[in-house]
């Protein structure tokens, strides 16, 4: 069996086992190219009918390239898509403007997602998340307890040895399910070659510029790139060497300047 | 190999022609008065406009001017936004000089370049330790750890071995400022183990990599300048010694890098010390927005940050140093200036900024500049519509959220635009006045 064959077959066996054992899950998707992976595999599962919904959770941020493929795709596919939208702070102006980045995405995306679970009761959540994303996503489990505040307990998780996976929790838990946790942003890229998977043209480059990660537009920047295709992009990556999220990783350096800058009096 | 095409520069960020004069006359500087005496003229120099950091250094390291390199401060708005950017390395348009002669210019292109472009070697390494405004670290022919404003060693240098190096010697990227007024004695010991480990790893990396161009660079002096400057020249301050004592230290270094490199050159490389900007101490804080608003040029709306404070029909705002942008309709999200308005608002400032006074009468601005006469290049449209430069002691703010036109603080200098230095060869610099943007065509007819 070839390489990707394997992680293919892997996902394929999460997906299942997860259903299998909660029922009453629904997947994730932002409809960046991981989580359309996932659901393209999750399609594959069980035999092209996605069996439980699929939420979009809409900061009202995202890229307008994104609400037209994810319309495009539900539609195509015959999805039960959820849209989550945290209305109440979408109506009372939260946006990267106001506040900090970090209370945007907590009431925008965090709460959000809160608000869906509680209305539905969801038993787990099927995500595409990858361990080589962020150095403590390689600590992540494949089936993944949260508490009632979404609160991961990374100090204290089951073992997953053998394939065998926990799935039992206390009342007020739910479990992750991360499909391709074991997949790599080139493994993704090759993935989505073989099986001819759709993707936004956010991807690919325009005047020199492409997204290599994609969230909320305030938030993302593109990178310098000529690649104009998947077989151009999958070159790219074997060649470079800044991680994926580095166009996403501004604030942190953005917050070292600004203490630095103020300290010798400017700002 | 001839040894005369070898260039030493050592940038010491914030040091006043005026100060090392005094110093080396009083036998606080006795290797500079050394050097002084065998041929070498210490120069006063201008800064860029604004004389600021990132952007003087910039000036330095691409010999053009903020138009062509693109730098106008150590932040910047994103376009069509009030939102706050801080410009890095990537930001600089135009190739530095260590990409002029070492091949890495790549598809930027300046006057400079364009002026000694097959005139100069492209093969020539250069090494470059604590370069203000060079983060992230490109991939250059040589070796470069970037300095101020730098939020990781890693990543601001290259090539990885010399941040194997680094780290191996614990050296300090930035000392921790925010310690000098409530622990002034761990800020001045933390200043002088930084120095320590610049001079460290300049040795290292002279003797240890080839190399045809070297920058080294201290900051250190401008961290004690803008918490200590009034201790430069008051006896009787209690920290006058302490800052002294840095001084002599400095010296050491100046006299060991000039020693080392003429005797590896034999007396004929070109040697030069230089800095950014001057240094003065402070009498008032000058916040422009604060008056702008009083002026009614401006209004604020408090519960948002920074910039994106600009209400809506704000005529023109301020950041640091003295940078004055219009409210220009078409660019901002609240502008309220029509293009056909500009002369009229322009003269408006520029008048109540040049008849600014303080609460004693004194003049506060020395000079109010036009963008349009201050920069050209592709990179001029983004340039500041008018740069106000203080008279000495008025240090002109950007900070949006003070409650009075003049304040003080614990700072105790301010950067001058006059008062920058250079030591080089005398008979070196051009006829008139020296200008930071020469430096760079000094250093490259070496290499011709």
């Amino acid at each position: 069996m070839d390489h990707l064959t394997a992680l293919e077959n892997k996902s394929i066996f999460i997906i299942r086992e997860a259903y299998f054992r909660f029922r009453n899950i629904a997947m994730l998707w932002s409809v960046g190219k991981d989580s359309t992976t996932l659901l393209w595999l999750v399609r594959k599962a069980f035999f092209g009918v996605v069996p439980f919904p699929v939420i979009h959770i809409d900061t009202t941020y995202k890229f307008p390239e994104m609400y037209r493929f994810r319309d495009e795709y539900a539609k195509k596919w015959g999805l039960n898509l959820i849209v989550g939208r945290n209305e109440g702070q979408v109506e009372a102006g939260m946006g990267p403007g106001k506040g900090t980045k970090l209370d945007c995405c907590n009431e925008l995306k965090t709460n959000a997602l809160k608000q869906i679970i509680e209305k539905n009761g969801f038993k787990a959540l099927l995500l595409g998340i990858r361990r080589d994303e962020h150095g403590i996503r390689a600590k992540e489990r494949v089936f993944s307890p949260r508490d009632e505040n979404f609160k991961w307990d990374y100090e204290n998780q089951p073992a997953e040895l053998w394939d065998q996976y926990k799935s039992t929790a206390a009342e007020d838990n739910h479990f992750r399910v991360h499909p391709i946790l074991h997949m790599t942003e080139l493994d993704i890229w090759k993935y989505m070659k073989k099986e001819n998977i759709p993707l936004t043209e956010l991807y690919v480059s325009k005047n020199g510029k492409r997204y290599r990660s994609i969230g909320c537009a305030p938030c993302c920047s593109p990178i310098d790139s000529t690649a104009s295709n998947v077989d151009e992009i999958i070159a790219e990556l074997e060649s470079t060497h800044t991680s994926e999220r580095a166009g996403r990783a501004q604030d942190k350096e953005d917050a070292y300047t600004m203490q630095k800058l103020r300290s010798l009096g400017y700002m | 190999m001839d040894l005369s095409k070898k260039v030493f520069v050592l940038g010491i960020d914030g040091a006043p022609q005026t100060l090392l004069s005094e110093y080396a006359e009083q036998g606080v500087m006795p290797n500079l008065k050394n050097i002084l005496s065998g041929g070498y003229s210490l120069i006063q120099m201008d800064a860029s406009i604004p004389d600021v950091s990132s952007t003087s250094w910039a000036s330095f390291m691409t010999g053009v001017n903020p138009g062509e390199h693109g730098i106008y401060g150590f932040m910047e708005l994103l376009p069509n936004t009030y939102r706050l950017a801080f410009p890095n390395y990537a930001s600089i348009k135009a190739p530095a000089l260590w990409d002029i002669i070492g091949g890495t210019s790549g598809a930027r292109a300046s006057t400079l370049a364009d002026k000694f472009k097959g005139r100069v070697p492209n093969t020539l390494r250069s090494i470059v330790i604590n370069m203000p405004e060079t983060f992230p670290a490109p991939a250059l022919n040589g070796v470069l750890t970037s300095g101020f404003v730098c939020p990781d060693l890693r990543k601001g240098t290259y090539p990885e071995s010399a941040y194997e190096y680094l780290r191996s010697i614990n050296y300090i990227m930035d000392i921790e400022a925010s310690n000098a007024s409530d622990k002034p004695d761990a800020f001045f010991d933390e200043a002088l183990i930084a120095l320590q480990k610049r001079a460290e790893a300049f040795m290292h990396f002279m003797d240890n990599e080839r190399w045809d161009l070297f920058i080294g660079v201290v900051t250190e002096t401008d961290r004690l300048h803008h918490f200590f400057f009034d201790a430069a020249r008051d006896k009787t301050h209690k920290y006058h010694e302490r800052f002294v004592f840095f001084y002599t230290k400095m010296d050491d270094i100046i006299g060991r890098v000039f020693e080392r490199f003429m005797a590896s050159t034999n007396g004929r490389g070109l040697f030069m010390t230089m800095s950014d900007h001057g240094f003065a101490p402070i009498r008032k804080e000058v916040y422009l927005n604060r008056l702008f608003v009083e002026k009614g040029l401006l209004t604020l709306d408090p519960v948002r940050e920074y910039f994106e404070q600009v209400g809506a029909g704000s005529k023109a705002f301020v950041m640091d140093p003295g940078r004055i942008y219009l409210n220009y309709e078409g660019r901002y999200p609240g502008g309220a200036v029509p293009a056909r308005d500009r002369g009229a608002v322009l003269s408006e400032i520029k008048s109540i900024l040049i008849d600014l006074k303080d609460s004693d009468g004194n003049a506060v601005i020395k000079r109010v500049y036009d963008g349009t006469e201050l920069y050209s290049g592709n990179e001029s449209g983004r340039s500041p519509d008018l740069v106000a430069v203080g008279n000495d002691g008025f240090d002109i703010k950007g900070n949006i959220k003070k409650p009075q036109a003049f304040g003080t603080s614990h700072f105790r200098g301010m950067h001058t635009r006059h008062d920058a230095h250079c030591v080089m060869p005398s008979g070196t610099a051009p006829l008139g006045r020296l200008h930071i943007e020469n430096l760079a065509s000094i250093i490259l007819e070496r290499f011709i």
